[in-house]
């Protein structure tokens, strides 16, 4: 597909094309400005691409209102700034819209409400007002507002972005949660090493174009690939890669996934 | 304002009915303005200023602080109505200047008392109202009261968009600090006009994507929210009316018969 803000003068997405398959976890790397938020927009049908088209279980979607509403009750997105998504200012209030867009009854959309409240550990700060939270709790709100919806796809937008350390873990748990429960989890990150970790699938965005795309030891070790999109390589691979060549491992081991598998290659476990 | 804001959050009667709280300022509110009597000013003084800092828990200097804000407008604006120029002095007092007289009458006086007084006692109902009820809660209350959506929608809308657009502004004028941006008057006001004209653009691209998220959500030109609602108590109910009941009463009484 390709999409462009300014009609024709330039091109966010320029011939991109992209498979996700479900339950998948794809992690969405390049550049700022390589097109990875507007494919986000593609994908709810918030942007209609130019040329191309957008499919859902192999059908193509179509850009009338019903469709559209049937599409964004299956993908959800997160975006990036919780000061840009959230609108009330009553965290209740914020996260009972989407399911009652959706047309849910009153009393199911309570429970709903309390369900992802708990969930995410909402209540100590579900009577404070949105603008009084801190970074890491608006965007809490912010993922309980799509969750809250059921979606079958979720797409992340550089969800851990200004983020201390403790909420990186907690959201980046969320997401395994997300991932367990068998939504198809999409997202955008700068962070190689948790990219390389835990995606299925890396894709590498290159001006508004797939460069790459594969499993994490495959794409994030090419580094002609890497330094195109402005990426170091994964610090697991790239000490891998030094023991390598110092002789201290052997370049025919499979890269290691994690620093867990490299500590138990340099201690000689190769279970 | 802002600082009610926070307040409000905190008071102790913040999950107290929001229906309740609405109805009792309002009543309460009506029954001041339309009786015009100093009695009943000064009891909905005390009712209102008694329920918001002792039974809100709002610190007490703050809300006198708060109450300032109105009484200098009010002491201004009545000066014109109490003071006289004349010829022939008045009863109250009179001060000669050359042949003429500034001069005010008791009745004038007295009159200007109940002014201040009336006014004084429906700003502390609203007051009342602001100190104890989240903004999210009062448009509720007026939703329910069939209130039209389109300005409910754009009252909360309204009221989410303060609080964004003034951590903007701040963080702008901050940055225009820090670059010596109010280094002399020139640059001052200079530095003010860009910042009025960058949160203008800020405000606008910031609407934009709220409305592509909201959109994102199956958005369809109706806000649809559940608030959280205590449900109201017979207890408070009864408390209600009995004393807007009793105030009415008073205020009748005075009117007609005292």
């Amino acid at each position: 597909m390709a999409y462009s803000y300014d009609e024709g003068a330039s091109y966010a997405l320029d011939g991109l094309s992209l498979e996700i398959g479900r339950g998948q976890r794809v992690a969405l790397m390049g550049a700022n400005g390589s097109g990875k938020s507007t494919f986000f927009l593609c994908c709810t049908g918030i942007c209609k691409p130019q040329r191309g088209a957008l499919y859902l279980d192999g059908e193509p979607v179509a850009y009338d209102k019903k469709s559209l509403l049937r599409l964004r009750s299956r993908v959800g997105i997160v975006f990036q700034d919780p000061d840009n998504q959230l609108f009330s200012a009553s965290v209740y209030q914020e996260i009972s819209f989407g399911p009652l867009n959706l047309g849910l009854s009153e009393e199911t959309v309570r429970q709903e409400v309390e369900a992802v409240i708990d969930r995410l550990e909402i209540a100590p700060f579900r009577h404070k007002p949105t603008h009084a939270l801190s970074g890491g709790q608006k965007k809490r709100v912010s993922i309980a507002d799509i969750l809250v919806m059921h979606p079958d796809l979720i797409l992340l937008d550089e969800p851990t972005a200004a983020l201390d350390p403790k909420h990186t873990k907690i959201v980046n748990h969320l997401i395994d949660e997300m991932t367990a429960a068998g939504i198809t989890v999409v997202l955008s990150t700068h962070d190689v090493d948790f990219a390389y970790g835990w995606a299925d699938q890396v894709v590498l965005f290159h001006q508004g174009r797939v460069l790459t795309q594969g499993p994490p030891q495959q794409v994030l070790r090419s580094s002609q690939a890497l330094a195109l999109t402005n990426l170091e390589p994964p610090a697991v691979v790239g000490l891998f890669e030094r023991l390598c060549r110092r002789g201290v491992l052997d370049p025919s081991l499979p890269c290691p996934r994690d620093m867990d598998q490299l500590e138990d290659y340099l201690v000689g476990r190769d279970d | 304002m802002i600082s009610i804001d926070k307040l409000c959050y905190n008071s102790r009667l913040r999950y107290e009915n929001a229906g309740e709280k609405f109805a009792f300022a309002m009543v309460t509110l009506c029954i001041c303005v339309a009786s015009r009597s100093i009695a009943v000013a000064c009891i909905v003084l005390a009712v209102t200023g008694i329920l918001t800092t002792w039974k809100g828990g709002i610190p007490v200097l703050r809300y006198l602080k708060a109450m300032t804000v109105p009484l200098t407008f009010l002491f201004l604006s009545t000066f014109a109505i109490m003071f006289n120029i004349r010829r022939v002095p008045l009863d109250l007092f009179a001060l000669p200047i050359g042949s003429w007289y500034l001069t005010a009458s008791r009745s004038a006086f007295l009159y200007s008392v109940q002014l201040i007084l009336t006014a004084l006692s429906a700003v502390s109902c609203l007051y009342f109202l602001s100190f104890t009820t989240p903004m999210p809660d009062i448009l509720e209350v007026l939703r329910k009261m069939h209130c039209p959506r389109l300005l409910s929608e754009l009252m909360l809308l309204t009221y989410r968009f303060i609080f964004i657009l003034l951590d903007t502004a701040s963080a702008i004028s901050v940055s225009q600090d820090c670059r010596l941006g109010n280094r002399d008057y020139r640059t001052s006001v200079r530095s003010f006009g860009l910042l009025g004209s960058v949160l203008m653009i800020r405000a606008t691209a910031r609407s934009g994507k709220l409305y592509t998220a909201m959109e994102a959500r199956c958005y369809d030109d109706t806000i649809r929210v559940l608030s959280e609602s205590r449900p109201p108590r017979r207890g408070v109910i009864a408390a209600i009316i009995l004393f807007d009941a009793g105030l009415l009463s008073l205020a009748v009484w005075r009117k007609f018969f005292a």
